[in-house]
């Protein structure tokens, strides 16, 4: 009797409650940690969110501009004075506005891109001139921002008659925001109103499609050699510390490598998507291959052993079982390193790509600069309705962060399988 | 006109006709369909063979050509100027190239154009014509050959498949090596001006110095003060920042990496796995924003009523943010080695009734270690590499400390700071930026080494 | 078949590619101008080109922040394509720097001086304005002071609080971002505050004739305990800094003050405020001279080049009324910018005679 009190069961059932605790603990842990990091991330998105929503819209004023004729008188239409078109415009608003002072400061109310609009108008049109027109022009940022509630009064950007003039203009219905288009049309620029991504994002593009065009077959080629094929000696020994070591290779040290080798030797021209593709292809190729290894990998042995079994060659096994099996995943890889690529910026700076670019890229070779660098161009501006428009640029690239990703999580979800 | 882009396009039609025709010789060789059986290898493979040999070596040619083809073309058209031109500086004939092509895309100043400069730029398009058209003679000669041969060749005897394969393997052996070249690359790059640095300033004083003031003077007329270059706390605070990011992203990233493969549920898993991902892909500038405005105020307020001196460029803030931007990178690394694990491993220990995290922390991490500790190993280079974050966040000046309040800098900011901006590029202070870059880079190589050594020493191949 | 389709389609997209990159390789015109230089200088630079993008059948001009020193060492490196064609500088060139031009075949260059950059230091306006003179900057910002208590020693900088300096100063802790010593805003400041400050001890001025590179190593160096701090090149974030942390101090170019006046307030230095006007009658004291450097060989070879320059010499661009003054550029006296506007005009060529 004595001896079957001791039974294992008794031993068991004793210290379950307690490992049931552990376990829930575990668990809970568990849970805390994704829920951290998603709170990290929602914090991130508020922050920005908060910033930049309002970039979406920009504040407009309405303007009766009369073309006169004699502005135009004596000069070419192209380099004609629009600004004085646009000053008329104003002062035909405010009529009792007077002395120099006062109507540099009623002129600095509406953006300098209002004069580029009207040059554009008449270019396409030589008939407006001698006519009225009534057009909604972009207002200048100080007022953009005073209207849309992040500049206080108080602040001193805006004079007391600006602030009395606005009120004027809103009572007349002269002033509104509308849609940004800007914002998604145009390239950089100094003045805040003006400013738009589609020069990053056209840079970007080309400079994401020179590093997977040549990251990804170069990356699984690689994996696949060295996962499947390489002997193991001393030389696929080196091969693979050197890979393992250039995933950890600082970012602006293959900046660095850029400079010196694409464009001091092979001649690719500064400030070119094509130099930051290639810069960008060395960098994400390392992380392309560990995924890709990782993934080859997990392929268990029996997949390879039973068609080496049926008599297929080392190569069809790897090409017609192992790589497809491997492919989710190293597409996976292939997407974190593009995403991080995406993001980089650092060792763009020492190739050129840190730069004032107005006009959009049409090809490799463009002047160009990307997304993230365009982030941080504007974080640097004194300007500070480009706060908001940094915010915006950054919700833009996250979006397609998000895109990449689900992109990710679809292949994932098709392909995925537990062995 | 023969563009380029037309030979490609010809180039391959015409490796695609090679893969047709070395379908059907061979399968005219084997004596029909039926009989297929009789070859060596699967027809494909004839017509693989065929089209890798009529477009490979065309290729090579054809960026060779591509490459010197520019200087040629130059050269020729230099040559046809006047005599005072050509005995121009290299420089002044390239500005002088440009006006040329600049006409010929019509976008220099119309008014400006002279004759010559026309008569030079017409030439210099003839030129481009017959090179473009000899190219593709060239080309197609030479693939049509090489069709021709292999086709002739083709009977059933012929190893494609072996041929094929080899071809293969070269490539991807090829790819392989691209790696070893990089390196090399950067090796090159940078020890070049590392080794001027040493001159400068003695090897071991950069190794073991305990101060670093980059201060000093930049230019001959410039007076600063005493230079010292003493990598020790530049290490020290890069350790302190990666220190902190890894003890808050190792935890986090582990634990959600084992919830998610062994606790999740399906959909959870969908939803979450990609969401944290995206900590990873969130650009860098965008966190440094996020610590410096966000993180640093925070952090120095709530030391501020804690009564802790806390530096508005405290590591703390750089550290953590940092630890966020790499909690995927552990979590994911992980979560796929823990899924790696073979399930017969967790179906052996439930049935001895050990509970999931039992089975977990006695199995599945015993298991997936190493590749787990690679995944650390790899996020631990992140953290030193990591640049825009401790630009932004972290400070520049070197304090030799362990205090997370404080203020430190790190390896990647010190070689921003010393590469961009006012330089002289021969002073010890900019050569200083690569000496740093090097010590970097050896102390990632021998941290990955030991990776390799660990790894390859507990791998274990199931099943 | 899966093989075949996998080695053919990798053998396309390679071919494609091989293709596509070698044709880029092949040489192309550059028909924009290429603009590297100071950062002080790229807000108005930028500014110039795009008015002169948007409104000439030109393209707009591609301008790279690279710091005025890393702007001089690529312009300097030789005449061609690669090769910038104008330099922004927040200082003169030195003479060595023209001396590696001249080495390097880039002999003819075009000076223009385009106007005044004010240094200020500014605090969040939740403090009060900290009215100092540049002797109390010194004392507060030197690594090494004269001994207060007399006699020519030096000890090393023992104030911790600006009030330990000059009662009349506030009892807060000496803590001032600024940049770092690899900055033209940073060789300003010391040329412009600490020598001054160094100059009104008598012994430390006798130095400046006597030895100037003893005087230097007096007046230069900056205190490296933590009361100034180093805080990069980007000035935005300084300001944020200085928002949250209403003690500190700033130290930065005028135009960042200028558009941040909502935020922070620029400091009294020597009794006045940093104002336009201030700065543009000289009375602030603490202002230097920005440039621009132009190749002549690439004049007439890249195209727009001549046509940009009449831009920002213009009166509409760089004059009192101009847009580069909204954008708080200090324009020059009259006779200087018309003595600057013919030398465009004229494409006169440096002398680096006068040149130290």
């Amino acid at each position: 009797m004595n001896k079957s009190s001791v039974k294992t069961i008794d031993i068991v059932q004793k210290g379950l409650k307690r490992r049931y605790r552990v376990e829930r603990r575990f668990r809970r842990l568990g849970l805390a940690a994704i829920a951290a990091s998603l709170i990290f991330l929602m914090l991130l998105f508020v922050s920005i969110l908060g910033n930049g929503y309002s970039a979406i819209w920009q504040t407009h004023m309405r303007l009766d501009v009369y073309f006169d004729p004699q502005v135009f008188k004596d000069v070419v239409v192209s380099s004609a004075d629009y600004g004085r078109l646009v000053k008329g415009a104003l002062r035909s608003v405010f009529p009792d506005v007077s002395g120099r002072g006062e109507l540099r400061k009623l002129s600095a109310m509406v953006s300098s891109g209002a004069a580029f609009q009207l040059r554009e108008m008449v270019m396409e049109d030589r008939g407006l001139i001698g006519r009225q027109s009534t057009l909604w022009v972009p207002a200048d940022d100080d007022v953009d921002m005073f209207f849309k509630g992040r500049l206080g009064p108080e602040s001193g950007r805006l004079t007391e008659d600006q602030l009395s003039w606005i009120d004027h203009l809103k009572e007349r219905k002269m002033i509104r925001k509308q849609f940004n288009r800007a914002f998604f049309t145009a390239g950089d620029s100094r003045e805040p109103e003006l400013s738009g991504i589609r020069g990053a994002l056209y840079g970007s593009f080309f400079t994401l499609l020179i590093t997977l065009a040549i990251s990804f077959p170069l990356g699984v080629g690689t994996a696949v050699y060295l996962q499947e094929f390489a002997p193991r000696n001393r030389w696929t020994d080196l091969i693979e510390v050197n890979i393992n070591n250039l995933a950890a290779v600082p970012s602006i040290v293959f900046g660095l490598l850029g400079l010196a080798l694409f464009l001091n030797v092979f001649g690719v021209p500064r400030s070119a998507p094509l130099a930051g593709g290639l810069v960008l292809t060395l960098m994400t190729l390392p992380t392309i291959v560990i995924a890709g290894r990782a993934a080859l990998q997990a392929v268990p042995p029996s997949i390879r052993e039973a068609a080496l079994g049926v008599g297929a060659s080392r190569m069809q096994t790897v090409l017609h079982h192992v790589l497809p099996l491997a492919l989710p995943g190293m597409l996976t890889g292939t997407i974190i390193g593009m995403a991080r690529a995406l993001g980089e910026s650092a060792p763009l700076l020492m190739i050129g790509m840190v730069a004032f670019i107005v006009d959009i890229p049409h090809g490799f070779q463009d002047p160009s600069t990307v997304l993230p660098v365009q982030i941080y161009l504007w974080a640097d501006s004194p300007e500070r309705a480009f706060v908001e428009r940094t915010s915006a640029a950054t919700m833009v690239l996250l979006a397609f962060l998000v895109i990449m990703n689900g992109l990710a999580v679809w292949l994932r979800r098709k392909f995925e399988r537990r062995w | 006109m023969i563009t380029p882009g037309i030979i490609m396009i010809a180039l391959l039609l015409m490796a695609t006709t090679g893969y047709y025709l070395g379908v059907r010789r061979s399968v005219a060789a084997a004596g029909g369909r039926r009989l297929i059986r009789n070859l060596h290898s699967r027809p494909t493979y004839y017509g693989l063979l065929t089209a890798l040999w009529c477009g490979l070596p065309a290729v090579t040619v054809f960026s060779l050509w591509q490459f010197f083809d520019t200087q040629v073309v130059a050269h020729l058209v230099i040559s046809q100027l006047p005599a005072e031109i050509e005995n121009l500086e290299p420089s002044h004939i390239s500005l002088l190239l440009n006006d040329i092509r600049n006409v010929i895309a019509r976008q220099g100043s119309l008014e400006r154009i002279d004759p010559a400069l026309q008569a030079a730029a017409e030439h210099y398009l003839h030129l481009q014509r017959i090179s473009n058209t000899a190219l593709f003679v060239t080309i197609m000669a030479l693939s049509m050959s090489a069709l021709v041969v292999v086709r002739s060749r083709i009977n059933k005897g012929l190893r494609a498949r072996n041929h094929v394969e080899g071809i293969v393997k070269g490539l991807l052996a090829v790819c392989s090596t691209i790696a070893v070249f990089t390196t090399i690359g950067i090796v090159i790059s940078v020890l070049y001006e590392s080794l001027r640095f040493f001159q400068a300033v003695p090897v071991t004083e950069f190794l073991f110095g305990l101060k670093w003031s980059p201060q000093m003077a930049i230019r001959s007329d410039q007076v600063g003060s005493s230079g010292a270059f003493g990598a020790v706390p530049v290490f020290a605070g890069t350790l302190l920042i990666s220190g902190i990011a890894m003890c808050v992203s190792v935890p986090i990233g582990l634990m959600a990496a084992i919830y998610l493969s062994e606790y999740a549920g399906k959909t959870f898993r969908a939803i979450a796995k990609p969401l944290m991902e995206i900590l990873a892909g969130v650009p860098t500038v965008v966190y440094g924003f996020f610590a410096a405005l966000v993180v640093a105020p925070v952090i120095r307020s709530l030391g501020v009523t804690l009564g802790l001196d806390v530096a508005s460029e405290s590591a703390l803030a750089a550290g953590l943010v940092m630890g966020i931007m790499i909690i995927p990178f552990v979590s994911s690394l992980s979560d796929d080695m823990i899924n790696a694990v073979p399930q017969s491993l967790r179906d052996g220990a439930y049935s001895l009734g050990a509970t999931r995290s039992e089975t977990v922390k006695h199995v599945l991490l015993p298991a997936a270690l190493p590749g787990i500790v690679g995944g650390v190993l790899l996020a631990v280079s992140r953290a030193i590499g990591e640049t825009m974050i401790v630009v932004m966040a972290a400070g520049l000046t070197a304090n030799l400390t362990l205090n997370p309040f404080k203020t430190v800098t790190t390896v990647t900011v010190q070689i921003v700071t010393l590469l961009v901006g006012d330089q002289e590029f021969d002073s010890p202070k900019t050569l200083a930026a690569f000496a740093l870059g090097l010590l970097l880079f050896v102390v990632t190589l021998v941290l990955n080494v030991i990776a390799l050594y660990v790894v390859r020493r507990y791998r274990e191949q199931y099943e | 078949m899966k093989f075949g389709k996998t080695v053919k389609n990798t053998a396309a997209a390679a071919l494609i590619l091989l293709g596509s990159s070698s044709v880029t390789t092949a040489g192309d015109a550059r028909d924009y101008i290429n603009i590297v230089g100071s950062s002080t200088v790229y807000p108005f630079s930028t500014v110039v080109a795009e008015q002169f993008g948007k409104t000439s059948s030109f393209k707009t001009p591609k301008i790279e922040s690279t710091g005025t020193g890393g702007g001089f060492k690529l312009f300097c490196a030789g005449v061609g394509v690669n090769h910038p064609d104008i330099s922004n500088a927040s200082r003169r060139i030195k003479k060595s720097e023209c001396e590696a031009c001249t080495e390097n075949g880039v002999n003819e260059i075009l000076e223009v001086k385009i106007g005044y950059d004010g240094i200020v230091l500014a605090n969040s306006k939740k403090a009060p304005v900290l009215k100092a003179t540049r002797k109390e900057l010194f004392l507060a910002l030197a690594k090494e002071i004269p001994d207060p208590s007399g006699g020519e020693k030096l000890i090393a900088n023992p104030y911790n609080t600006w009030k330990q300096i000059n009662p009349a100063l506030p009892d807060t802790k000496i803590e001032v971002l600024g940049p770092p010593p690899t900055s033209g805003t940073r060789d300003a400041f010391v040329e412009l505050v600490m020598e001054h400050g160094a100059e009104s001890f008598p012994w430390i001025k006798a130095l400046k004739k006597s030895d100037e590179k003893k005087f230097k190593s007096v007046a230069h160096p900056v205190r490296e305990d933590g009361a100034y701090i180093e805080a990069g090149e980007n000035d935005n974030l300084i300001v944020q800094k200085l928002e949250a942390n209403p003690n500190a101090l700033g130290i930065f170019g005028f135009s960042f003050l200028d558009q941040n006046s909502d935020k922070i307030q620029g400091s009294e230095i020597e009794g006045k405020i940093p104002t336009f006007e201030a700065i543009a009658d000289g009375s602030y004291s603490v202002s230097r001279p920005l440039y621009f450097y132009v190749k002549k060989a690439h004049l007439d070879k890249i195209p727009g080049i001549r046509e940009y320059l009449e831009e920002f010499s213009s009166e509409k661009a760089w004059g009192p009324e101009g847009y580069l003054s909204d954008k708080g550029l200090i324009p020059m006296p009259d006779p200087e910018r018309k003595q600057f506007q013919e030398d465009v005009k004229t494409v006169k060529s440096l002398d680096p005679g006068q040149l130290k």
